[in-house]
């Protein structure tokens, strides 16, 4: 906790006829980050060259995703493989396998064909009975002026026997016919089509040899029928397009046990593929180094040694303070939520402060002194709850996860500041054990606390603010002494110097409040506790020059003009130094301010719901506090971060490390 | 008068968030790896597209999913129009009009292909829109017309109508829409740059430079199409300049005409205004397939410029609803284009080619 997890360099040798064993071992342990080892300046045998391989790397990459594509498709996503699935790691047979995938997208390819085909049919029904609807038939009452219609209605006779044809014949144009009668061999037909293809149309009826007739008087009643046999005829097409659409998924189903087991294959095959990538032999050696938790050597070791049968060299680096080092962080799971905050801001450098454990406290306090209700904290814990038990094991949303456990947290909090502040859904059921904050919002606190109006509240979150700025400074210095840059220690503006001018600052501002603002510390004072360590910022930049700029340049400088830009640099750091942390300090007013915020609209609401009675005044308090819960919990907890991000973690906190990313069996690739 | 604050707050918020929200590269990447059109309908399940898997996996049809996008994009101007300030509305309604003209055109093409060029009518009236988007135009009339006298009736009432009559002998004559389609797109533009005459001045200048970066893209294609694959004289080619472009004048026109090789001549027009695109220029292409890409790819990376310009600058002006229009197109466009890749079994290096 408090600092990253120590890492170690393992650089080893193993014979070449060991490789396959010392992959799985690796893979197993899902420990080791690999790093080049033409990269680093070790002893190397001369003559290193890229393993080969029979199956590359993207060949079982290539068909994983694959299968992956497919699964898709039918809503599974693969879980990563197990110990025994490595355990009983088999070859694939890759073109076997990619024939098999080829000949099951080709039966979903034709099942896909005939749903366009019968699309193709419903659209065109669809066509037709948007134009009688539009239209009708003018069978039975024309409804608009009949030159509007781009129907053709048509009815006549045909021989039974080339009703068949007639059928293949109109297929793919968008036209519809019924039989009202039968007259010995002939039958009564009812064709409707668009009378943009009347000729097309023409040359198809007078091969099935159609007549026209007459509409009779029975046929009145054709066009009811004529919709409900559309209707009908849509209906069945939907239905069968239903069918195709599970034909097409069940396609997959049947697969889906052998598609997972080949994925899982696949997916170790690819694993050991991309760990031997790292990989460089010579004639009989394979060599390879890379990253692993210092904790882990000793098992790694072991494994290692295991499955080369003792045939292996090792060598082991200890981390410096190495921008290049990969960083892994070292917290309990119950800070998870919290990690993934200062994850979302950066990822610290190795060998520094990982400030997780003191981001839970106070993000915690400030959403607390932002949010302080008991109800609402209940309402919000429970929310969590419901996500965490909705997100419980989905890898793929374990971003969400962590932020329902946040939620959670936050629930928590309020519901502690609310039982200390004493709101429990904006109401004063009980005694406040710390103040009565509704009281001092709404001016009326009968309470004999020490905080007795808005200006005490105001003052704590000041006092808040200057321990935890006070807080990111040391820990800016234990960085600093960590990674042993002196001068920095000094004259950054985080530095002793930065810390000196900031406690002096605010003693002169204590000294002044105390004072009632009428008097100042005296002259010596004020010259030791902010003049002095300004006047020694002075000597930064002369010695910055001295020490890293002087001779670089083939041009003489102008002292003149040096002595200026020093001067310049000085002031303008001054200003920054006395203008940065002073903002810093007063940003976090806006914890009280949302506090009252919060209050505020608690009180609106009860005041709008004493306005009215019975129903609508509980309504109005619900909605209020399903405002206050979704509005406030939002504006607190983004609050909270923010002056966690910009007033605390910029004072120490550089966010340039590189996660630690071994390759695992879990490894997200 | 509203100043640009009240006019442009809330749908500057609500628009860089939509910005945000749109489809990042990487999953165009992934989207042009996937192995099949199912396999990249699913890496869209849970994106806002999601309904496209769900009318793929029910029809087999792409061409309805294709069709449901452009409903959206329809949709997405209207629902944009909404927030806006009555004096910028007439600028959206003015693009809104690209649909219903393009909509106008395919009926009109389809109507073309069956009565002119004696094909018969394929599905393809099944794809297009039928419910108006800003006339009220039957485009099932338009499609089983007799004539274009008829059609222009059917337009009656719309500006389409005059364009119609104006060009129908010309294009009976000629046996091909080439002209009339022109007409239209000039119809489009002119009323765009009136749209934008009608804003004030700061957002005047802003849509100006966008908007005539696009009709200079657009021109610039034209020119080089019309030289290279319908072999137009330079007076037909002036004859369909849009004007209203912000960069291309007579003179750079006249050179893209004459040169021999167009990149060359897009060489100086980009390394002038653009400088830090000309090295895409330096791509050596030998096919004129892949020449037209690159300049294709070129003209984009002009536009995304221009819209990473305005998104950087003054947020409060229309120039963040145009930008998000832009790029919410240029999505909307690798989608689509993925999409069909994806069907037609092309390559994953063409396909990445043409991001």
């Amino acid at each position: 906790m408090m600092s990253t997890t120590p890492m170690t360099q393992l650089f080893a040798v193993v014979l070449a006829k060991d490789q396959e064993r010392v992959t799985e071992t690796l893979l197993r342990e899902g420990v080791m980050q690999f790093v080049s080892v033409l990269d680093m300046d070790l002893e190397k045998p001369e003559k290193l060259s890229a393993v080969a391989s029979d199956v590359s790397l993207a060949d079982f990459s290539d068909l994983r995703k694959r299968v992956e594509g497919i699964l898709h498709t039918i809503g599974v996503i693969p879980s990563a493989p197990q110990e025994a699935d490595l355990k009983n790691r088999a070859s694939v047979n890759l073109g076997g396998e990619s024939g098999r995938l080829d000949k099951l997208d080709a039966e979903r390819q034709g099942v896909r064909e005939r749903q366009r085909a019968i699309q193709k049919e419903i659209l065109k029904l669809e066509d037709i009975k948007r134009q009688i609807g539009l239209y009708g038939l003018g069978l039975s009452g024309v409804r608009l002026d009949a030159r509007h219609s781009i129907l053709a209605v048509q009815t006549g006779q045909l021989p039974a026997s080339n009703v068949r044809g007639l059928d293949e014949a109109l297929k793919g144009l968008p036209a519809l016919h019924m039989a009202l009668g039968q007259e010995g061999d002939r039958v009564h037909h009812l064709l409707i089509s668009m009378k943009r293809d009347r000729e097309q149309i023409g040359g198809i009826l007078a091969g099935v040899g159609w007549t026209n007739v007459e509409v009779s008087g029975e046929l009145l009643s054709a066009e009811a029928n004529l919709l409900d046999e559309l209707s009908g005829k849509l209906q069945a097409l939907n239905a069968e397009q239903k069918t195709l659409q599970d034909q097409a998924t069940d396609i997959v189903r049947k697969e889906e046990p052998h598609l997972r087991e080949l994925w899982v294959k696949l997916r170790v095959g690819e694993l050991c593929s991309r760990i031997q990538a790292n990989f460089k032999s010579s004639s009989r050696t394979v060599v390879f180094a890379g990253w692993l938790p210092a904790s882990k050597k000793q098992r790694l070791i072991d494994r290692i040694t295991e499955a080369g049968a003792g045939r292996c060299y090792v060598e082991w680096h200890e981390a410096g303070s190495d921008e290049d080092v990969p960083v892994q962080f070292n917290n309990p799971k119950i800070l998870a939520p919290f990690q993934m905050l200062v994850r979302n801001f950066g990822v610290p450098r190795y060998g520094t402060i990982d400030p997780t454990p003191v981001v839970m406290p106070m993000y915690l306090i400030m959403f607390g002194l932002m949010f302080a209700d008991v109800g609402q904290g209940l309402v919000l814990a429970a929310l969590g709850v419901l996500g965490v038990r909705r997100l419980k094991g989905n890898e793929t949303k374990k971003g969400l996860y962590n932020l329902s456990w946040l939620v959670i947290w936050c629930g928590g909090s309020a519901i502690l500041f609310g039982v200390l502040l004493g709101s429990y859904f904006g109401m004063s059921l009980f005694k406040p054990l710390w103040f009565d904050f509704h009281g001092i919002v709404s001016g009326h606190s009968n309470s004999n606390s020490v905080i007795n109006d808005i200006s005490d509240v105001l003052a704590i979150t000041v006092y808040f603010g200057i321990s935890v700025i006070a807080l990111g400074l040391i820990f800016n210095w234990i960085n600093i002494i960590r990674t042993k840059r002196w001068m920095e220690l000094v004259f950054d503006k985080g530095g002793i110097l930065g810390g000196w001018i900031y406690g002096g600052g605010i003693y002169i501002a204590s000294y002044m409040i105390a004072h009632e603002f009428k008097e100042f510390p005296s002259g010596g004072a004020l010259l030791l506790l902010v003049g002095l360590p300004s006047i020694l910022l002075l000597i930064k930049e002369p010695y910055h020059y001295f020490k890293h700029e002087r001779g670089r340049s083939d041009r003489k400088p102008n002292p003149a003009m040096l002595t200026l830009d020093c001067l310049m640099k000085w002031i303008v750091e001054l200003l920054e130094i006395y203008s940065g942390y002073l903002s810093n300090t007063l940003s976090f007013m806006r914890v009280a301010g949302l506090g009252i915020a919060h209050a505020c609209l608690m009180i609106s609401f009860f005041t709008l719901a004493d306005m009215t009675s019975g129903v609508f005044s509980i309504v109005i308090l619900v909605l209020g506090n399903i405002l206050v819960i979704g509005l406030e919990g939002l504006s607190a907890g983004i609050q909270a971060l923010r002056l966690n991000y910009y007033e605390f973690f910029t004072k120490f906190f550089h966010g340039t490390g590189k996660l630690h990313t071994p390759i695992s069996l879990s490894s997200q690739l | 008068m509203a100043g640009p604050l009240s006019k442009y707050a809330l749908i500057n918020a609500k628009l860089r968030a939509r910005i945000s929200k749109i489809l990042p590269d990487e999953v165009f990447g992934q989207l042009a790896k996937a192995p099949s059109l199912e396999a990249a309908l699913a890496l869209l399940r849970e994106s806002p597209f999601a309904g496209l898997e769900q009318i793929y996996a029910a029809t087999g049809d792409l061409k309805l999913a294709e069709l449901e996008l452009l409903k959206s994009e329809i949709e997405l101007y209207r629902s944009i129009r909404e927030y806006l300030h009555p004096a910028s509305r007439q600028l959206v309604d003015a693009l809104l009009a690209q649909f219903e003209i393009e909509n106008l055109k395919n009926a009109i093409r389809i109507y073309f292909d069956r009565k002119v060029r004696k094909r018969a009518v394929d599905s393809n009236s099944h794809y297009v829109l039928y419910d108006p988007i800003i006339h009220t135009l039957s485009i099932d009339l338009i499609l089983n017309a007799e004539s274009f006298d008829e059609i222009a009736g059917v337009c009656d009432g719309t500006p389409y109508a005059q364009i119609v009559r104006k060009y129908s002998h010309t294009v009976e004559a000629e046996g091909s829409l080439f002209r009339m389609e022109v007409g239209f797109d000039h119809y489009y533009y002119s009323h765009l740059v009136e749209a934008i005459d009608l804003l004030d001045r700061r957002d005047r200048a802003v849509a100006v430079r966008l908007i005539g970066v696009e009709i200079d893209l657009q021109n610039i294609s034209w020119i080089i199409r019309f030289k290279n694959f319908y072999d137009l004289p330079l007076e037909a080619i002036l004859a369909t300049i849009i004007p209203g472009g912000f960069h291309l004048n007579r003179a750079v026109i006249d050179e893209l005409y004459q040169a021999q090789n167009v990149t060359s001549v897009l060489q100086g027009f980009v390394a002038g205004r653009y400088p830090g695109l000309s090295t895409l220029l330096s791509a050596e292409t030998s096919s004129s397939t892949a020449r037209l890409m690159l300049i294709q790819r070129i003209l984009d990376e002009i536009r995304k410029h221009e819209v990473q310009r305005i998104l950087a600058g003054y947020p409060f002006s229309i120039g963040i609803i145009l930008s998000y229009f832009v790029l919410k197109r240029d999505e909307l466009q690798k989608i689509r284009m993925l999409l069909n890749a994806k069907q037609y079994g092309r390559q994953q290096e063409r396909i990445e080619s043409m991001l």
